[in-house]
């Protein structure tokens, strides 16, 4: 079987490189239709061929076969079988198999959907070809998934992560790649087009809906990921600032940004070589990401094994480089700007500050991933930059973010009179200040640490963009409904139905600002830790715990210890919690099952530490950590938002009667 | 067994890369009077986004009529063009409509 | 006056307990700020040494305890700082320090802050300043009856 995965690799990278040297010169050569056509064929054949090598690794996965060292290393005989599936991207070899069969299926749709714009369709399925075959070489020549163990036949795998073996753990890498890997799609398609010198801006139509489906993956990858640190590690928080982490948000924050700035050049054709290069750089962030991740320059949770491939990432990266420099060099006359900024009060000018900050916090996040390694090359010391620098910077641009996420919708494409912002702007404020003054009412007290501050004025801001959001379905809604008669909020309904980029994106900002208030609460988290034996008592901010049992348990695949905690508040009973920590035998690794009662209010969050040693009693530690269930929330209202964004608007743009036109070329340049 | 499949799929592969029977369908390449309707389009639709906003009190009335103008002339522009190129077509025979590049 | 004396010795209680209830609050402050300002060395997980609560960590509560008998001991912040960099290297600080290079690592992200808003307003005006640009391919203007005809098709198209 391992022979047939290897010589489906050899296949798909012999096929990529032929769509790519084939399309190229159907592309430079006039006339040449069936060696362009072939060449999309040898891309959809690729995507045969790598689906064919993931078959093969998977069925080896299921039939325990440890002659693969792949399988020998993430595998073994009592995984159950979800994480059997998942072993094709646990691991550095088969996480780039799953990469490169990501981008064939991304590039197979790209194919098939040729006849939308032929040309420009051509363009970007070379692109995608070379980026395939860089990966297909990698794949064939430096990180090989069906290399044969040496030696003897072993009897069993060493088993998978057990940090792993969680039920998201099946969802959040796929999700995390399919948004990594879809940035490839909107950079063959900015690269295409200023290599075709395309015409107009459909293009970027075209475009920006690849990138809100890339950019709505990414975003359900980073939160999973997120999701799973909170729920598995056992620390009670969900975001670290670990290099990985980071090289996941990299390349979203640029992607944000260019879902905003994008909306400049299809309406007003202005910010053409901005949006190019941010473009360029999203895809130069998700490479760059994946090669942190992969070759050991940083030191990470989550790094795979230090390996020698950072070498072809570095090359791919730098080539990469320079392709888009050249081109853009060679093309940049085409990218001239076809209207002027009117006025500093404008949307126009909203979308500029939006995109400075983005990518200001994406430096900075940049920056601190990388500066250890600059220091250790400046100054000769590694230095740690952890979560309280990435807080200090990022948390205040964050803030100014959120300021301009109200503002903005506020303001008119072109030009908007400081009046109508004033007025549309008062009731939204009004609310935002009374909500501050309710929560130091309520005892919250921003002056006594900085934290409490921030909190304060992120959840001042989140009401602050909600009224915002608000206010514009209303707004937008009576105009609807004073046209046709229909209630409000039928009206409302049908508004965000004829433009659902606008309204879709509105719900996505709902969504930003619900998991903002979530992090908000993190200044206010509480936690203590404790031997619990039978009938113990702990009191944490009005809960009381109450140890009923602890035991043990031997499973095939794990042993388990657990204890059985009562949950008390007001003297009542309100739940019963089951905190647990695993032994993996395949690996020798304890991972736990953390006990979360999660409510609006806050998460109750038990982690079994372990059982002393002297006592045989477990120690339980309880984190409190107030509204992270907001966090999760936002996430899926962000998805809906994106979802309906995505939906075409209900009013088509009338199309006049097709007449045949003679093929007059369009005029160069335009 | 091993050999015989890899053969097979190879022959699969290459007979569906390289066996073209028959004519090609092309596609036309975008004529300009694609691009311009496709550029009517956007004008359009930010004329209407502009009366909308207008209607939603963002905008005051000097400030409406004077983009508003300004957004008309646009799409008069296209418009015009779009026809010019209509008629010219419209008086020479469609015959260059097939086997345009892709 | 047994009675003034009593009250007495009860002043001086409060206050002494007052002043211990404030110096305990105050080494405990001391103990979560630097707490605050150093990390785990676990391994990997790059937390706040306060925060370190990953499972099964062996070094946090040891860390911990050597953090807060340096407190005890009333040794100043630099000299606790300082002892632990001896000890577990430069990388036990969890953010660079405002010394020599190091200072690199805050200052530029504001740096990049002022100077890409300052670009923005440039840009801004600039733009604002410029005559309207003229793209390539530019459509010939239209006038007279034409401009109106068409312009009343726009307008009649896009009403909503």
């Amino acid at each position: 079987m391992p022979q047939i995965g290897s010589y489906a690799l050899l296949l798909a990278l012999a096929l990529s490189g032929y769509s790519f040297v084939a399309g190229l010169i159907a592309l430079l050569h006039d006339g040449s239709e069936r060696l362009g056509e072939t060449a999309r064929r040898a891309g959809i054949a690729t995507f045969a061929a790598v689906v064919l090598a993931a078959v093969v690794l998977v069925t080896a996965a299921f039939s325990d076969d440890f002659s693969i060292a792949y399988i020998f290393h993430h595998s073994n005989r009592d995984l159950p079988a979800p994480y059997k599936f998942a072993t094709l991207w646990s691991g550095q070899e088969g996480s780039l198999l799953f990469w490169s069969l990501l981008l064939a299926s991304y590039g197979l749709v790209l194919r098939l959907r040729h006849k939308t714009d032929s040309r420009l369709f051509a363009h970007a399925s070379v692109i995608i070809a070379a980026v395939q075959v860089f990966f297909l070489l990698l794949l064939n020549f430096a990180a090989h998934p069906f290399a044969i163990m040496q030696g003897s036949l072993p009897s069993d795998g060493n088993g998978l992560n057990p940090l792993l073996q969680y039920p998201e753990m099946v969802i959040h890498p796929p999700m995390l790649y399919l948004g990594y890997v879809g940035f490839t799609v909107p950079f063959a398609f900015a690269l295409g087009a200023l290599i075709m010198r395309y015409p107009g801006e459909k293009w970027i139509h075209i475009t920006r809906r690849w990138t809100m489906v890339t950019w709505g993956f990414l975003t359900c990858g980073v939160f999973l990921g997120a999701h799973w640190a909170y729920s598995v590690l056992g620390w009670g928080g969900y975001w670290g600032w670990d290099p990985v982490e980071n090289a996941s948000l990299m390349p979203w924050l640029t992607g944000t940004a260019f879902l905003h700035s994008v909306m400049m050049q299809e309406k007003r054709g202005m910010l053409k070589v901005w949006n190019m290069w941010l473009i360029f750089a999203t895809f130069l962030l998700s490479i760059f990401g994946t090669f942190l991740t992969r070759s050991g320059v940083v030191s990470s949770v989550h790094a795979f094994a230090q390996s020698s491939i950072g070498d072809w990432f570095v090359a791919f990266l730098a080539l990469t480089f320079v392709v888009c420099l050249v081109s853009f060099i060679k093309n940049r006359s085409h990218l001239s700007s076809e209207h002027k900024l009117e006025s500093l009060v404008s949307r126009e000018s909203s979308f500029l500050f939006n995109n400075l900050l983005l990518l200001v916090a994406c430096f900075t996040v940049l920056w601190g991933t990388l500066f250890p390694v600059l220091s250790e090359w400046v100054q000769g010391t590694k230095v740690t930059v952890g979560a309280p620098f990435f807080n200090r910077v990022n948390v205040p641009v964050a803030l100014l973010l959120l300021l301009l996420t109200a503002v903005g919708p506020l303001l008119a494409w072109r030009k908007t009179s400081l009046e109508s912002l004033k007025r549309n702007f008062l009731w939204p404020a009004i609310g935002s200040l009374a909500t501050v003054v309710l929560l130091i009412a309520l005892g919250l007290r921003p002056w006594k640490d900085s934290s409490y501050l921030y909190s304060l004025m992120t959840i001042a801001l989140s009401v602050l963009v909600a009224l915002t959001v608000i206010s514009e379905f209303i707004r937008g809604g009576r105009v609807i409904s004073r046209h046709t008669r229909q209630n409000l909020f039928a009206s409302m309904v049908h508004l965000a139905h004829r433009n659902t980029r606008r309204y879709g994106g509105y719900i996505v900002h709902f969504g930003v600002i619900v998991i903002m208030i979530g992090f908000a609460g993190a200044a206010f988290n509480q936690d203590k830790e404790q031997e619990m034996g039978y009938g113990d008592r702990m009191a944490l901010g009005g809960y009381t715990l109450v140890c009923r049992s602890y035991t043990q348990e031997y499973k095939p695949n794990y042993a388990s210890e657990w204890a059985i905690i009562d949950v008390f508040k007001g003297g009542r009973q309100i739940d019963t919690l089951y905190p647990e920590r695993r032994f993996y035998n395949a690996s020798q690794q304890t991972s736990t099952i953390v006990a979360n009662r999660s409510t609006f209010k806050e998460d109750l969050y038990l982690v079994y530490e372990g059982l002393n040693q002297e006592t045989g009693r477990p120690i339980i530690k309880v984190h409190l950590n107030p509204l992270v269930m907001w966090i999760w929330v936002g996430v899926w209202i962000m998805i809906c938002g994106t979802v309906i964004a995505l939906i075409p608007n209900a009013v088509p743009v009338r199309v006049p009667a097709p007449v045949r036109v003679q093929a007059a070329p369009v005029g160069a340049g335009d | 067994m091993i050999l015989f499949i890899c053969a097979l799929f190879t022959v699969a592969v290459l007979f569906y890369v390289f066996y073209m029977p028959g004519e090609l369908l092309i596609a036309p390449e975008k004529t300009r009077v694609a691009y311009l309707r496709e550029r009517k389009d956007v004008v359009y639709e930010n004329l209407r986004d502009l009366n909308f906003e207008y209607k939603a009190g963002k905008l005051p009335e000097v400030d409406y009529q004077s983009m508003k103008a300004s957004l008309e002339e646009e799409a008069a522009s296209v418009l015009a063009e779009i026809s010019r190129l209509e008629r010219i077509t419209a008086s020479s025979p469609p015959a260059e409509r097939k086997g345009m590049r892709v | 006056m047994p009675r003034y004396f009593l009250k007495r010795v009860l002043h001086l209680t409060l206050l002494v307990s007052l002043v211990f209830i404030l110096l305990g609050t105050d080494q405990d402050a001391r103990f979560q700020s630097l707490g605050h300002k150093v990390k785990c060395i676990c391994g990997g997980c790059n937390q706040v040494l306060l925060e370190c609560n990953h499972v099964g960590c062996t070094y946090s509560s040891h860390m911990r305890a050597e953090l807060a008998a340096s407190v005890d001991r009333g040794e100043s912040d630099d000299l606790t700082l300082q002892a632990f960099v001896q000890k577990y290297g430069p990388t036990v600080l969890i953010a660079p320090t405002a010394t020599g290079f190091n200072r690199v690592a805050w200052v530029m992200p504001y740096l990049v802050l002022v100077l890409g808003l300052a670009t923005v307003v440039i840009v801004v005006r600039t733009w604002k300043m410029r005559p309207a640009p003229v793209p390539a391919g530019a459509l010939p203007r239209v006038s007279g009856t034409q401009l109106e005809h068409f312009r009343e098709q726009a307008q009649k198209e896009t009403e909503t």
